[in-house]
């Protein structure tokens, strides 16, 4: 397992310009949206960077390097040695969990240096906790993605397809911009949840029975999407 | 006579309605490079796929070093080495650490000096900082070779390993192939160059339409069939070959 993970890990380090784009996306935001914390909140700042960050992850992180390595058979290659295909898994999944605390903690720090968004350490912690089950919302969908197509260019293509229509449709939906039944679609969409079990718990004081719904609500999204993805999946693209 | 190394017993794949592998029992003894022959879409990748413990198999059983591949998989793969057909690697590793990887997944604590020896006994010492992409085929698959076999299995599984290799890489692989079976490995091998089973496999069994139409020592099997009708049919230049026979057997017709 450890040889797996340092090897997982290098090859996620020398995909730098994957690497980048999946931390660097939620930070821009955070910094263009300063001027918006007077009007939005920090903690719908924070939470909605966060969760575009877990998007970036599960759908182009994710879904795309399992989709790449399946194509080009490295599974194949480890599955004949004497390792489960749990253990590259668990392995996979293990840098992806390190991404999303990398993720989550740098848009803190961001947050707090540039836009001066301060929440209490409670907040911190419960949102860094929050953040890995929202992660998990996103890895579920990106390995039923990957599940369900086989070819990577497909899988790719999909992926920022589904990127920009949950970030498009969840901020704009969000804000009410795209009507009142869309508005209402993207709170209980898979964005909508995970956004807001976010803001509640970087603000524990505001958690309310909805979010209590809406946390159900992302274990759901997860449960379905692992159990899609995970009957769908195939180690070998051909 | 020993326990074979590998022992396949009453084999069958299927993929949906089709079966591609029927009632396949064969045998691999230490010491023996046995080749699996056959055209096309023959069964042979199912019955190695099967043997490495990729694919269920419908019925039958799959035995290497005693171990159950369905009861103990990872066990029976602990005791093979398998080089598929692609190199396939993770091309942001270089060769070192693609190296020590599968040496850990295997158990095998190997140093950095360990590594450069090992890269050494093929000649790509300078090639430890590399990309798998930066290395030719016949490199690649001399890398691959020395993954395979980096645990000293009692079992190696190469799956059409020359394929692409210039004359001498070749040689060189076979010389690899038959220092295995010197030190007492088992070596399966699969191929489509009759001159390479011809070559080094002391016994090869030809597979056809998912059954084992054939087994025995080249030479044997030359000598059994050089008078049937549909192997002088095709026989060139006077003299019965092995892929005389081979083709003889499963027909002139060319394979999907």
């Amino acid at each position: 397992m450890a040889a797996l993970l340092r090897a997982d890990f290098t090859t996620l380090w020398r995909n730098r310009r994957s690497f980048r784009l999946v931390l660097i996306v939620p930070l821009i935001i955070l910094i263009s949206w300063k001027g918006l914390i007077d009007k939005l909140g920090g903690v719908f700042v924070l939470s909605s960077c966060i969760t575009i960050g877990l998007t970036s992850i599960g759908l182009m992180g994710y879904s795309n390097s399992i989709a790449r390595d399946r194509d080009r058979g490295v599974f194949q290659r480890l599955r004949v040695g004497p390792v489960s295909a749990w253990t590259i898994m668990i392995s996979r999944l293990s840098v992806q969990i390190a991404m999303i605390v990398l993720m989550t903690v740098l848009v803190f720090v961001v947050g707090y240096f540039v836009d001066h968004i301060q929440i209490s350490p409670a907040g911190y912690a419960a949102g860094l906790l929050m953040s890995m089950l929202g992660g998990a919302v996103y890895l579920g969908l990106g390995q039923a993605i990957v599940g369900r197509i086989k070819n990577p260019d497909t899988v790719n293509s999909t992926t920022r397809l589904v990127y920009f229509v949950f970030i498009m449709i969840g901020m704009f939906g969000e804000f009410g911009v795209l009507g009142e039944v869309i508005e209402k679609l993207v709170i209980w969409s898979p964005y909508g949840v995970v956004r807001k079990v976010l803001a509640a718990s970087l603000a524990p004081a505001t958690w309310s029975l909805e979010t209590t719904w809406a946390l159900l609500a992302s274990i759901g999204y997860t449960a379905v999407f692992v159990i899609l993805g995970v009957k769908w999946f195939k180690w070998e693209s051909k | 006579m020993p326990d074979p190394i590998l022992e396949v017993k009453e084999l069958n794949v299927s993929y949906g309605a089709f079966q591609a592998v029927k009632d396949v029992s064969f045998g691999v003894y230490g010491g023996e490079i046995f080749g699996l022959l056959g055209p096309n879409g023959a069964g042979k990748t199912s019955t190695l796929s099967a043997v490495e413990g990729l694919l269920h198999p419908v019925s039958g059983t799959v035995t290497v070093a005693g171990f159950d591949t369905r009861e103990k998989p990872l066990h029976a793969r602990a005791n093979m080495g398998v080089q598929l057909q692609a190199t396939s690697f993770q091309p942001e590793l270089t060769i070192a650490e693609i190296i020590r990887l599968f040496a850990s997944i295997y158990g095998v604590d190997l140093q950095d000096d360990a590594v450069k020896r090992k890269l050494a006994e093929i000649s790509l010492e300078e090639a430890a900082g590399k990309k798998i992409s930066q290395l030719s085929g016949g490199q690649q698959q001399r890398v691959s070779l020395v993954i395979s076999t980096i645990h000293d299995p009692q079992l190696v599984l190469l799956d059409e390993p020359t394929t692409g290799l210039d004359p001498q890489s070749r040689r060189q692989l076979w010389e690899r192939m038959e220092h295995f079976r010197n030190n007492g490995h088992a070596v399966l091998l699969t191929t489509h160059s009759m001159e390479e089973a011809e070559a080094v496999c002391d016994r090869i069994a030809i597979i056809d339409h998912g059954r084992i139409i054939a087994i025995d020592t080249p030479e044997a099997l030359i000598e059994k069939h050089r008078h049937d009708p549909e192997v002088l049919k095709v026989v060139r230049k006077g003299k019965v070959t092995l892929e005389d026979v081979f083709i003889g057997l499963t027909g002139t017709a060319v394979r999907p």
